[in-house]
């Protein structure tokens, strides 16, 4: 036999112990110490559900010790009170309940401020449940789908033959159950009869059994996630069987959270199933043949019941050598460090009997989350869980929620001062809000808002004031990981030439989805190249469209407020897209193709809301129109500079000078034997190439232009450089240099848009707001001083005498014009837009853009 | 992927119907199919445009990658990857490691077509994912 570790000593393990029997075997009481009145806690609920006997196992805080199989070298601690479970001093709480009264959190330490923060910190330490685990070595839980026709929840009698019912129909079923079938019960009929059905349902092909999976919650679409201690799987069904079962109720007296008081099915299996005596003189109060079952397998065990209360209908149940107590009322129990003495009222008046155990088994209380989460799932609830609501045992005070230590008292109380309904007072005391989340007291923090509105005893639901309160998932407790398996925020885009960036040490970065090269290693040299040279750029990211069919220039005419009823084909028209409040939603180019196709491109986070917009409106029109999103498919090279013609020259045949090639234009190439369209751009002031190509051709395109290109020192440009490239010409990032009610005016690209068109989207909006002069303006500006780094200014407020008019969207030192630039929107101000301004430390003043070549002679070159 | 061919063919859901049926053929709308393998654009071309003279056929094989999920844990990994429902044999599309993807069932595995950026991405996904269920 092994043992497991436990705070430093070695408790052996024997058969199939849990952590709990092997733990009280070897001597330990108290599990843990109440949330608030670091009141001992002992084993209770034996069945997962109540709070009790949460401990640390191998550095993970609470775990459920009643239904964790213990295992050889186990570590476990105890994780509540100070300095220890044992000896918690914490314990003088117990004795300070006028200091801390229900709701207190909501009435101290409100001040003096500053010591909030002291004193949260000294309650956390308090009152938490064990420290995580900080290593990260667990395994993360990995996450998978499951489709079934049939999902039953719960592997017990009911659970099981619903299994079996519907696989013989044929039906593909799913059984699952929190923990190993069977291994919860205690010897007897039940476990006779679960063995058998078990071995029965193992042999049918249709049946596939999850045991160890813990139904999480039933959401829309008959959607269960299940979670196990490696993985999370994500069960989708058509019909759902709820088979979870009943816990026994938890009754409420003055001292019922004592430790030696046992609900009967932890007591029968401590004692029956582990051979762990749980007393030496041990009272059961039973009302249910559960109940008697359990009193006979403890009697059979050799346990020395001394007294049974039970009803008199089951007087005659009650084994020889126990004495009976008929139709007795449990009224409170006492003791120090656990029970000593029990308090019956009878017919013949009350008794005190002297106990060091006391078993409870007053009723059913029917496991029924999953089944109140549903709304319109077809949900089917068989076996215990679909017991009706039994009204709890409720005396004058003692613990209704044993996880946040709340009385019958506290929710008095808490009447009195207002909250008058089980939603509210469970807000405001907490109850029902722990670990168990509400599994123990649910039903009876209902039925006490009931009896507290003084209405005649109700069916659950009868009155609004003591309904069950809304059930929501988690049903059962999990790790955070385990939510979190294989969930993933990040998608990387990557370009045919991601491995080449990588190869020449590119700083490469997250640009939307994508990943980019921001740099090569001198982003002042990539710059030079452009403007004195030749440089390539990676522009495979931009979306990418082909608008054909009979209706394209329809369609295209319709969708953007572009010219295109002269735009021949071979040349290209800078695109502008609104949406219907006549707002810039995207920007590109627009090429018309010889057969009256269109081909098109958007900004790179653009593409897929472009893809769908095309679509939407070639339906919406009814136009006959085929729109291919070709982003995947074709990759896109940039070569710019005064000498790209040069470089192109050497490894293409096909004419490109600015006669038979002139801006803007487009024509279809071949590049070092790759098929091109090659499109005449402007974005970084000079003379430009985009090479639109297949994209697995693009490694070997990109060589070939930067091998030709060495003669002419060729560089490639990132992200960085492009930065101050497109501002020397104004030109503007959507996103960074707009807001998302820009209006074409608002940006100074009215001169993009057709208003001689009849109609196109965002064109009645635009003619609605035309009368009004624009309040806000998108302007270059120019800067003097300012911090060292000028791009710092990105962001700064923009003022005029102290008030705020605007802000700066876009800053860098031009290194070309050697001064500071930028682009910001300024609001006007009354008597039109100011020129003279200050970002920050630095002096501001609008100028007209773009700076760099403002005749554009480059660009045609 | 120099040994995927992927073809496809945007036409009226008459065109589409003439070429639904071909070998490799995937309807994944109702004015698209997709063919998977040795298709002629020519061919079919001619096929859809005897109903729609509009249709657009194109090689769109660049646009593509795929990546193959084999061996006897194949459908169990998927089912880590995507909560659609596989059939026995034949094509499904939707979301697969959270991008839009289109599968192909064959005998002994899932081809797995996603578009050639996120390549990585899937790989990436179907590593760290399914450890321990396909090669």
């Amino acid at each position: 036999m092994g043992a497991l570790r436990f705070e430093g000593r070695e408790v052996p393990v024997l058969g199939d112990d849990t952590v709990a029997s092997a733990l009280y075997r070897a001597g330990v009481r108290t599990f843990t110490r109440s949330l608030k009145y670091h009141r001992r806690r002992s084993l209770y609920c034996g069945t997962g559900e109540c709070p009790n006997c949460l401990v640390t196992v191998d550095g993970v805080p609470g775990v459920r010790s009643c239904i964790t199989p213990a295992r050889e070298d186990m570590r476990v601690e105890r994780a509540h009170g100070w300095p220890s479970t044992e000896r918690d001093l914490l314990h003088v709480t117990d004795r300070l309940h006028r200091l801390m009264p229900v709701g207190f959190y909501y009435k101290t330490f409100i001040r003096p401020r500053f010591a909030w923060p002291v004193a949260e910190r000294l309650i956390r330490r308090a009152t938490g449940l064990g420290r995580l685990p900080e290593d990260g070595t667990r395994q993360t839980p990995t996450a998978r789908h499951l489709r079934t026709t049939v999902l039953v929840v719960g592997a017990g009698t009911a659970g099981l033959a619903a299994a079996v019912e519907a696989a013989r129909a044929g039906e593909r079923v799913v059984v699952c159950d929190e923990a190993p079938i069977g291994s919860r019960l205690a010897p007897g009929r039940t476990l006779d009869r679960v063995r058998a059905l078990e071995a029965e349902i193992r042999a049918l092909a249709e049946v596939q059994v999850l045991d160890r999976h813990a139904a999480l919650g039933l959401y829309e679409g008959s959607f269960v996630p299940l979670a196990a201690e490696d993985e999370l799987v994500q069960v989708r069904a058509e019909r759902v069987v709820v088979a979870t079962g009943a816990t026994e109720s938890h009754p409420v007296f003055p001292g019922n959270d004592l430790p030696g008081i046992w609900l009967g099915r932890a007591a029968a299996r401590m004692v029956a199933r582990h051979g762990v005596p749980i007393g030496e003189r041990i009272v059961v109060a039973a009302s249910t043949a559960e109940g008697m079952e359990h009193l006979s397998a403890l009697v059979a065990a050799g346990a020395n019941v001394i007294a049974a209360v039970v009803p008199a209908s089951l007087g005659t149940e009650v084994p020889d050598g126990v004495e009976t107590i008929v139709d007795g009322k449990l009224t409170s129990a006492q003791g120090r460090k656990a029970i000593a003495a029990v308090f019956v009222e009878t017919s013949g008046g009350t008794r005190r009997i002297s106990c060091d155990a006391l078993v409870l088994s007053l009723g059913l209380a029917p496991r029924d989350v999953l089944v109140r989460m549903a709304v319109d799932e077809p949900v089917e609830v068989v076996g215990d869980a679909s017991l009706g609501d039994q009204e709890p045992h409720l005396h004058e005070d003692g613990t209704l929620c044993l996880c946040e230590d709340v009385s019958l008292h506290d929710l008095r109380q808490a009447w009195d001062e207002g909250y008058r309904s089980s939603e509210i007072l469970k807000r405001y005391t907490t109850a029902t809000m722990g670990p168990c989340q509400g599994a123990m007291c649910g039903r009876a923090l209902a039925c006490a808002a009931r009896n507290l509105e003084d209405v005649p005893a109700s069916p659950a639901g009868a009155s609004p004031a003591g309904a069950r309160t809304t059930a929501r998932p988690p049903a059962r407790p999990v790790p955070l990981e385990t939510l979190a398996a294989a969930v993933h925020e990040v998608i990387e885009k990557r370009t045919s030439l991601h491995e080449v960036h990588v190869a020449a040490g590119a700083r490469l970065g997250w640009s939307g989805a994508w990943m980019r090269p921001f740099g090569y290693g001198d982003w002042h040299a990539e710059y030079r190249a452009v403007r004195e040279r030749v440089s390539l750029m990676d522009v495979g990211t931009l979306g990418k469209f082909l608008v054909a069919g009979r209706d394209a220039a329809a369609l295209v005419d319709r969708m953007f407020p572009t010219r295109i009823r002269d735009l021949e084909p071979g040349r290209s028209r800078y695109l502008l897209a609104l949406d219907e409040g006549g707002f810039v939603m995207d920007d590109g180019l627009l090429c018309a193709l010889h057969d009256g196709a269109f081909y098109l491109t958007s900004t790179s986070g653009g593409a897929a809301r472009m893809d769908a917009r095309l679509r939407e409106w070639a339906d919406l029109l009814g136009l006959h129109v085929h729109v291919l999103d070709r982003t995947a498919e074709l990759g896109a090279i940039n070569v710019a500079g005064p000498l790209a013609r040069k470089v192109l020259e050497l490894l293409c045949e096909d004419p490109l000078d600015a006669d038979a090639f002139p801006y803007p234009g487009h024509r279809e190439v071949v590049v070092a034997g790759v098929p091109c369209r090659a499109i005449r751009t402007g974005f970084v002031g000079e003379l430009a190439f985009e090479l639109h190509h297949p994209r697995s051709r693009g490694p070997e395109l990109w060589a070939a232009l930067m091998r030709e290109g060495r003669t002419f020192d060729i560089l490639p440009h990132g992200l960085d450089a492009l930065e101050l490239l497109r501002l020397e010409k104004g030109h503007l990032y959507l996103g960074q240099d707009t807001m998302p009610d820009d209006t074409p005016v608002k940006l100074g690209l009215s001169w993009a848009v057709d208003a001689g068109k009849e109609w196109f989207v965002g064109k009645p909006a635009l003619e609605r707001v035309a009368s009004l002069p624009p309040s806000r303006r998108l302007f270059g500006l120019e800067f003097d001083g300012g911090p060292d780094d000028i791009a710092e200014l990105r962001g700064m407020p923009i003022t005029v005498e102290g008030a705020v008019v605007g802000r700066v969207t876009s800053a860098e030192r031009s290194i070309t014009l050697d001064r500071a630039i930028g682009l910001g929107w300024i609001r006007t101000t009354g008597d039109g837009f100011p020129t003279e301004l200050r970002a920050g430390t630095a002096a501001a003043r609008v100028v007209p853009t773009p700076l760099y070549d403002p005749e554009g002679v480059r660009v045609r070159g | 992927m120099a040994d995927l061919r992927v073809v496809t063919v945007l036409s009226s859901g008459a065109g589409c119907d003439r070429v639904a049926d071909l070998p490799g053929a995937c309807r994944v709308s109702p004015t698209e199919v997709m063919i998977v393998g040795d298709a002629s654009v020519e061919v079919l071309e001619r096929a859809v445009r005897l109903e729609d003279p509009d249709a657009v056929v194109i090689d769109v094989s660049d646009g593509w990658a795929l990546v193959l999920l084999e061996g006897p844990g194949a459908r169990e990994a998927f089912a880590r990857l995507s909560e659609l429902e596989l059939p026995a044999r034949g094509f499904v599309q939707g979301e697969v490691a959270r991008i839009g993807a289109r599968a192909l069932v064959r005998e002994g595995g899932i081809g797995l077509l996603v578009p050639a950026m996120l390549e990585a991405h899937v790989r990436e996904r179907i590593r760290t994912d399914c450890r321990g269920l396909v090669p």
